[in-house]
């Protein structure tokens, strides 16, 4: 029994890394720039679809393709930043929400031309498969991989906004846009940055994803509601926030299917229901 | 006749506002190197908006704004204070998120204001460099706002009300730093306040603004004799100071 939790606890908190890195992203550019980009798991699946890509076609061993996942996804990101999201900055939620939804639906009939409706199947190195056992806990390489990946991204980007003057310039501009600009910070560009590296660290939590959760073009709309989840919960900005509630939310997932089954991924709704009404701007924001 | 070079600021029939509502209409203003200027007027005359107009963050509409002889009119605020323009919000608008020293260094460029010069200018503000923006009293969030546009070394100053709401041993100790702002540092001010008579002593030259327009010049010294002005446009009667 106590094993079973210990376990459950570790699978919930590997997943949950995995929400995280698929989330953050959106947390701080909606924290900064009040846009709404529901189209931000669909740059998670862009990740997880170059991975299938460069292994099955290319033959790339798994590893060499996570930076390029990054990389592309990060690319792709600042492009339609620039040439589209930057437009409806100033539009109402309604047209920000209605424009990106439309991405993702794009997205989604994208993949499924290119890629097809299957899932992706891909194998993965030696070194990654099986597990082993400590103290009668079933520890699963890839899963224990995934947490160490996240914990390293969670530190370097904790450090970079809190320790840069990047990072600081990006606080301030979360904070007060006029101000920042009123001071010579050029918004946009600092902006564009941060979206894009959102976009690439989703698309790194996408390639990740493949091995947990597998990839179907449904991927986009189905961790979009995760990661709206996170966002809320955690709240905007707020890196550790997004850590905790990513954690929260992937240890009640797996602890609810494994001990309620009947109710399903109910248990991680009535968490943010809850959650919310005891703290509307969630757990670690401010506004 | 002025040498064109000496201009750093100049403003031609610049009418300005928010969304629809006109706010400084055909308002001229020039602001010369090494100047300072005090900008008076009652509250609700548009002296914040002709501030928010010359950093490019309200809707103009007519006119044009050059710096240096260069047309800015069209030019993004960022750009302009990397031109030179320092600006201090009247909300003071300290970054929550950042300390102290991080609100100070943020956007820093270099010249003579560094961390060393800024802190000696306000001490006050070196002993609490670890403290975060929004835990700042107003006097200290005051100092930080001025502090922080000094440190983007900035040709001209601009103050909105800075000494709006302190008590009053920190508006003398502020009011002479910005006296030395001014003479010992030769940075060219541009200062909002509603205390006339501190204005007044703090600067060389003055305009009232009325309905977001100038409705007076005159040599700071002058209109600070002249009750007769001062009564008709801010409506107080000036004690022997
Ligand atoms: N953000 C804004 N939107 C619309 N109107 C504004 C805004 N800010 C100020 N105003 C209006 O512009 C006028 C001038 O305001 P302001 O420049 O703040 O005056 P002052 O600084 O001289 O007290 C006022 O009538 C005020 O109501
Ligand atoms: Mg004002």
């Amino acid at each position: 029994m106590l094993g079973s939790m210990a376990g459950i606890l570790f699978d919930g908190f590997a997943y949950g890394m995995l929400l995280f890195l698929l989330s953050v992203g959106l947390s701080v550019t909606l924290g900064m720039m009040n846009f709404i980009n529901l189209s931000h798991a669909s740059f998670g699946m862009l990740g997880g679809y170059v991975t299938v890509t460069l292994m099955q076609q290319l033959g790339w061993p798994f590893l060499a393709t996570l930076p390029a996942a990054f990389v592309i996804s990060a690319l792709v990101g600042m492009v339609m930043e620039r040439f589209m999201f930057r437009r409806m900055y100033r539009a109402t939620d309604l047209d920000q929400t209605l424009l990106t939804i439309g991405v993702v639906f794009m997205s989604i009939a994208g993949a499924a031309y290119i890629w097809g409706t299957v899932q992706q199947p891909v194998v993965m190195p030696d070194y990654l498969s099986g597990s082993f056992l400590v103290g009668g806990v079933n520890i699963a390489r890839y899963r224990l991989f995934l947490i160490v990946v996240a914990l390293v991204i969670t530190l370097l980007m904790i450090g970079g906004l809190e320790w840069t003057r990047f990072g600081a310039q990006i606080r301030a501009a979360v904070d007060n846009q006029r101000m920042a600009r009123g001071l010579g910070l050029d918004v946009d560009r600092t902006f564009s940055l941060t979206f894009s590296l959102g976009s690439g660290l989703a698309g790194l939590g996408g390639a990740l994803a493949i091995a947990m959760v597998g990839l179907d073009p449904g991927f986009a709309f189905a961790y979009l509601i995760y990661v709206l989840i996170v966002v809320s919960v955690g709240g905007l900005a707020s890196i550790w926030g997004s850590f905790v509630a990513a954690s929260l939310l992937g240890i009640c997932d797996m602890a609810g299917k494994y001990y309620v089954p009947q109710l399903g991924s109910f248990l991680i709704y009535l968490m943010m229901v809850g959650i919310l009404m005891w703290r509307p701007v969630g757990l670690f924001g401010k506004r | 006749m002025a040498n064109m070079a000496d201009v750093l600021l100049d403003l031609r029939n610049v009418r300005a506002g928010y969304g629809d509502s006109v706010v400084l209409d055909d308002l001229s203003l020039e602001v010369k190197e090494g100047e300072s200027l005090a900008v008076l007027g009652r509250n609700g005359m548009g002296k914040s908006t002709l501030f928010l107009t010359i950093m490019g963050f309200t809707r103009l509409t007519g006119g044009s704004v050059s710096w240096r002889g260069e047309d800015i009119t069209r030019l993004a605020s960022h750009r302009r204070a990397r031109l030179g323009l320092g600006w201090v919000a009247q909300e003071r608008e300290i970054f929550p998120s950042l300390s102290v020293e991080e609100n100070l260094i943020v956007m820093a460029r270099p010249g003579p204001w560094n961390l060393k010069s800024a802190f000696e200018l306000f001490p006050r503000l070196a002993e609490r460099r670890r403290a975060m923006g929004n835990q700042l009293s107003g006097g200290e969030q005051q100092m930080l706002a001025i502090a922080r546009s000094l440190m983007i070394n900035p040709s001209l100053l601009l103050l909105d009300e800075p000494l709006e709401g302190l008590a009053p041993i920190i508006v003398e100790e502020l009011a002479a730093s910005i006296g030395r702002m001014a003479t010992e540092h030769g940075t060219t001010i541009v200062l909002i306040e509603q205390h006339a008579d501190v204005a007044l002593s703090l600067t060389r030259k003055a305009v009232v603004l009325e309905r977001g327009a100038i409705v007076h010049r005159a040599a700071s010294e002058d209109l600070l004799a002249d009750s007769k002005t001062l009564d008709r446009y801010l409506g107080l009667k000036l004690e022997v100071i």
